[in-house]
């Protein structure tokens, strides 16, 4: 079964947006906002004669009250799209799509016309301005002015440790160039007016860049302290004419466990998928990630986020 | 300073006499504004800063230092200046140094006091992170071409106020004190802007009081400070106009430094920032949510810790220039029972903000002043104009007040194309917000003006500020923020932001929980089915808390992390994390946050604490808290190097950090 979880707009959505630490990556801002969606969609109307007490005993609603299967997809948490409130050419819409580790490389062609077209939806548009693509286990980093082949050290609290959710090697150049083929067809069909990608340092830049017809506009990195961004990328980036934008979201955006603890049946689970020994109407099986996509719209001439959000599809096999 | 029309002033009888005219002309005519804009849609985000200088001049030799009253001479050299560059720009003066071709010149407009100058960007500013990087060159590039038409000895300084003024021989050139108009001890009638309008203002301030304005500031006690402190300054000898009784009659208190005209207030330096909103509700919702940050950012760049050469116990200007133009009666002040007068009045007409206006369902009446004096005639007529109910009580709780300056030729007919008598009450309304309808006939939007900074030395903290506050509205517009707090907690919170250190040692009202429940707030889209319940309302007490400026600006930790203030700086990182920055504009804006975050969480120094370990370590200082002719002089030596050095040479590091 296929799952798409979404979060919904989380500009107005509260304290899951804002992060703590400065500089530090993190994918916080998805696993909260996902719960604080699933959470308030599953939350019933109040009862008026109900007291706090009983609001805190009540036993979780059944997942099916509020997400909704259609054929083989299960909606997390049932969807309703909230398009923008402006003509089209108001508005800067950026799509960053996460390819994640351990999904095959031939499926991407797929995912990311299906993300492309969940956004597109939800927010009511037929174009995007700027689409940044994320290869799995590739990470900047500015030290050294390397790709470091380490992935991110876990970083969500809510993550389990080890769970051979090991990220892999980082990306070959080949699989990253067969994918920028599938995202320079949706720039031609004008679906997509700029394309980028994430955490490029200068030699990956320099292997890639000859390989591609439609170059990359933009260059995302993730620097602790973006003062310290190594000169020889800045003129490289700027004598191919990229921008070299910031970003703070970790390459694993989210990983098997942080999935399964969201999903699962636990204190803190949201009680869609089975612990082993449950009966019941809960799915089973095992989650497996698939893919992110977080989608911004800015009002270009006030400065005003309108509307962000994440999708994420995962797969549940029995 | 609003309009500057020429014509015959009215004296205050006179004015007042017509005082209701004025005010109801005023009120056809913010009727006309309000019927012809109250739709108007802007698509782009403008908005300006507005910087304004002490011009100070050297006199070397005897080490001292005088304000220079030559702002007409200085005014009228920019002004012919200005004609030759719109004539192709072929001006050596403005060719010098880093000079963009094409960029628009900056503005210059007179102020209030003599020895002010104000300056503009040429054109509005955008959103742009572009645009926001060229705030700091502009504001240099405007100090650059002050100091290109001054004398060599003179020089444009951002300090709040001048630390002698008042003090015997401190303007150049000098005049005699006791003038006709002001009628101070202290300062001659010509410290002020020549123009008729500004003369009148102070003279119909201080007769419609029925005496000169009263400035007492508590002194800062010393080591060896005289105790109880009267002010060794105070004449009560003089007996040449019926004012000079006021010190005989106990206008100047103990332990108070004593002042006695509106140029001790007028004569202030702020940093002011204005917006032109999307709409008249974008607007409205600017207003009320900036309005409780005011006297966070008062208190965050207090710089105003010397008066009249005395070390005082506050640290910003913001109740002087109250006092400063306070025109009220013994009756509205409480004084005396009322009789002539209409109603007592808790507040100057220039004050912390007493309103909230936005049509916003999070607006809860209990944050609204219940005693809010309204002038109900004006109200209702606003009403049967088809104003609603909440921005006209706000504009009939302005218009409370009389129009001080009234000049005949106005009173002929009344042009509704026109704004001049809703200004003239509008205007002299200086609160700390201010909403301000479209000018008939231009293509401006609504307005929102933010008030309460205190200037900053250097440009560069000038323009973090600027910066910050723009950032900080539009996180405010993208998050749907909610800073509502009862309005009079953020009065108290002015009062609380005056005091000496108020930024490290004293706490302020703030509410806890900016964001509202999980809904859209933009958009056309309908709520989800099964939609949230709506949020139980509990007490307003329950809303607030007593915070540091720095749990303000930095967050509240708290052990689970949870539910507590997130910050104004986590929440500026956060909306910029949703926009596409580039890593060196990314990097500049680091620069400006973290000034402010240093400030707040007192790594850096504000000004005034600046200022006074500056005097209080000075080798002249006797440790009586008078701040004498030579520590003037080398503090204001001092600030002119911080302007050019901006702490690089390590003076004033400790209000700066490490500069690049």
């Amino acid at each position: 079964m296929k799952l798409i979880l979404s979060t919904s707009n989380i500009m107005s959505g509260g304290p899951s947006v804002i992060r703590r630490h400065t500089f530090e990556k993190s994918n916080t801002e998805l696993t909260s906002s996902l719960r604080a969606n699933f959470t308030a969609h599953r939350s019933s109307p109040p009862t008026p004669t109900t007291n706090g007490d009983a609001a805190a005993t009540r036993p979780k609603p059944p997942f099916r009250s509020w997400t909704t299967q259609q054929e083989n997809t299960l909606y997390i948490p049932t969807h309703t799209p909230s398009p923008l409130s402006e003509p089209r050419e108001s508005y800067d819409i950026t799509v960053k799509l996460f390819y994640l580790p351990n999904v095959p490389a031939d499926t991407r062609c797929v995912q990311t016309r299906e993300a492309i077209d969940l956004v597109l939806k939800e927010l009511g548009t037929s174009s995007i301005d700027l689409l940044i693509v994320s290869f799995p286990g590739i990470s900047f980093d500015a030290d050294d002015d390397e790709e470091s082949d380490l992935d991110d050290p876990p970083s969500a609290p809510d993550s389990l440790a080890d769970d051979g959710d090991a990220d892999g090697a980082p990306e070959d150049i080949d699989t990253i160039v067969t994918t920028w083929h599938t995202l320079e067809r949706l720039h031609e069909e004008g679906l997509v007016s700029k394309l980028g990608i994430s955490e490029f340092g200068c030699t990956r830049l320099e292997k890639f860049l000859p390989r591609t017809t439609v170059k990359p506009s933009v260059d995302q990195i993730n620097v602790r302290d973006c003062c310290v961004v190594p000169k020889p990328l800045i003129l490289y980036a700027k004598q191919q004419n990229i921008e070299l934008l910031t970003h703070n979201d970790c390459t694993n955006v989210l990983p098997r466990g942080t999935l399964r603890d969201i999903l699962g049946s636990e204190e803190k689970g949201m009680g869609v998928l089975a612990r082993e020994k449950d009966e019941g109407e809960r799915l089973r099986g095992e989650v497996q990630p698939q893919w992110v996509v977080k989608y911004t719209a800015v009002v270009k001439d006030r400065g005003v986020v309108e509307s962000k959000g994440y999708f994420a599809v995962a797969e549940l096999r029995e | 300073m609003g309009l500057l029309a020429l014509g015959t002033p009215l004296e205050w009888p006179e004015a007042k006499k017509v005082a209701s005219k004025v005010r109801s002309w005023g009120i056809e005519q913010l009727l006309a504004i309000w019927g012809n804009a109250k739709g108007k849609e802007r698509a782009a985000l403008l908005w300006g800063d507005e910087i304004e200088y002490l011009v100070v001049c050297y006199d070397d030799q005897n080490r001292k230092v005088r304000l220079s009253l030559r702002q007409a001479d200085i005014l009228a050299a920019l002004a012919n200046d200005e004609k030759l560059l719109q004539h192709g720009g072929g001006v050596p003066e403005v060719q010098r140094g880093s000079v963009k071709v094409g960029e628009t010149a900056p503005v210059f407009h007179p102020e209030f006091g003599r020895f002010m100058l104000e300056a503009t960007p040429g054109k509005p500013w955008g959103i742009g992170f572009k645009d926001l990087l060229d705030v700091e060159p502009n504001m240099k590039w405007r100090r650059t071409i002050a100091k290109d038409h001054m004398e060599a000895t003179e020089y444009p300084i951002t300090l709040t106020t001048f630390p002698r003024l008042g003090s015997p021989d401190c303007i150049a050139p000098t005049y005699p004190a006791s003038g006709p108009k002001l009628r101070s001890q202290y300062v001659p009638d010509e410290i002020a802007n020549p123009h008729i309008r500004f003369p009148t203002l102070a003279a119909n301030i201080r007769w419609r009081r029925g005496r000169k304005v009263e400035i007492n500031v508590p002194v800062f006690r010393d080591e060896k400070t005289q105790w109880p402190f009267k002010d060794p300054t105070v004449n009560y000898d003089l007996h040449q106009w019926p004012e000079d009784d006021d010190v005989r009659n106990g206008a100047a208190k103990d332990n108070h430094i004593y002042m006695d005209a509106m140029a001790f207030g007028m004569g202030s330096c702020c940093l002011q920032i204005t917006f032109q909103a999307k709409n008249i509700q974008e607007g409205r919702t600017m207003y009320d949510q900036l309005s409780p940050l005011g006297p966070i950012l008062l208190a965050l760049t207090a710089a105003t810790p010397i008066y009249k050469g005395f070390l005082a116990d506050t640290d910003v200007r913001w109740n002087q220039i109250s006092r400063a133009v306070d025109d009220r009666t013994p009756e509205e002040l409480g004084e005396k029972p009322l009789q002539n007068d209409r109603w007592r009045l808790p507040k100057s007409r220039y004050a912390s903000n007493s309103t909230y206006i936005s049509q916003d369902p999070r607006l809860r009446r209990e944050y609204l002043d219940p005693g809010l004096v309204v002038d109900e005639d004006i109200k209702q007529r606003l009403v049967e104009g088809g104003m609603d109910d909440l921005l006209a009580t706000h504009f009939a709780h302005l218009f409370i007040r009389d129009p001080i300056v009234v000049f005949a030729e106005d009173l002929e007919t009344l042009d509704l194309s026109k704004a001049d008598h809703f200004e003239n009450l509008q205007s002299t309304n200086w609160q700390h917000m201010r909403f301000k309808p479209p000018p008939p006939g231009t293509d401006m939007g609504w307005r929102v003006e933010f008030r309460p900074m205190e200037i900053q030395i250097t440009d560069f903290e000038n323009a973090a500020f600027s910066i910050f506050i723009v950032l900080i509205t539009r996180a405010i517009l993208s998050f749907n923020l909610n800073f509502y707090l009862p309005i009079q907690r953020v009065s108290e919170n002015m009062e609380t932001a005056h005091k000496r250190d108020a930024l490290s040692a004293e706490k302020f009202w703030f509410r806890k929980h900016p964001f509202g429940s999980h809904s859209h707030s933009t958009g056309t889209s309908t709520p989800a089915e099964g939609s949230r319940p709506p949020t139980p309302v509990g007490p307003v007490e329950d809303e607030y808390e007593l915070m540091t400026i720095n749990e303000v600006i930095n967050g509240q930790q708290s052990a689970d992390g949870k539910d507590c203030f997130p910050g104004l700086i986590p929440l500026v990182e956060s909306y910029l994390d949703s926009m596409n920055v580039d890593v060196e504009t990314r990097c500049d804006l680091a620069r400006y946050l973290d000034l402010i975050r240093k400030r707040a969480d007192g790594t850096y120094w504000t000004a005034a604490k600046w200022i006074r370990h500056f005097v209080q370590t000075h080798p002249k200082y006797e440790k009586d808290s008078v701040v004498g002719d030579e520590i003037t002089y080398d503090l204001i030596k001092a600030t002119e190097q911080i302007t050019r050095e901006e702490g690089r040479d390590g003076l004033g590091k400790e209000m700066l950090g490490k500069r690049r």
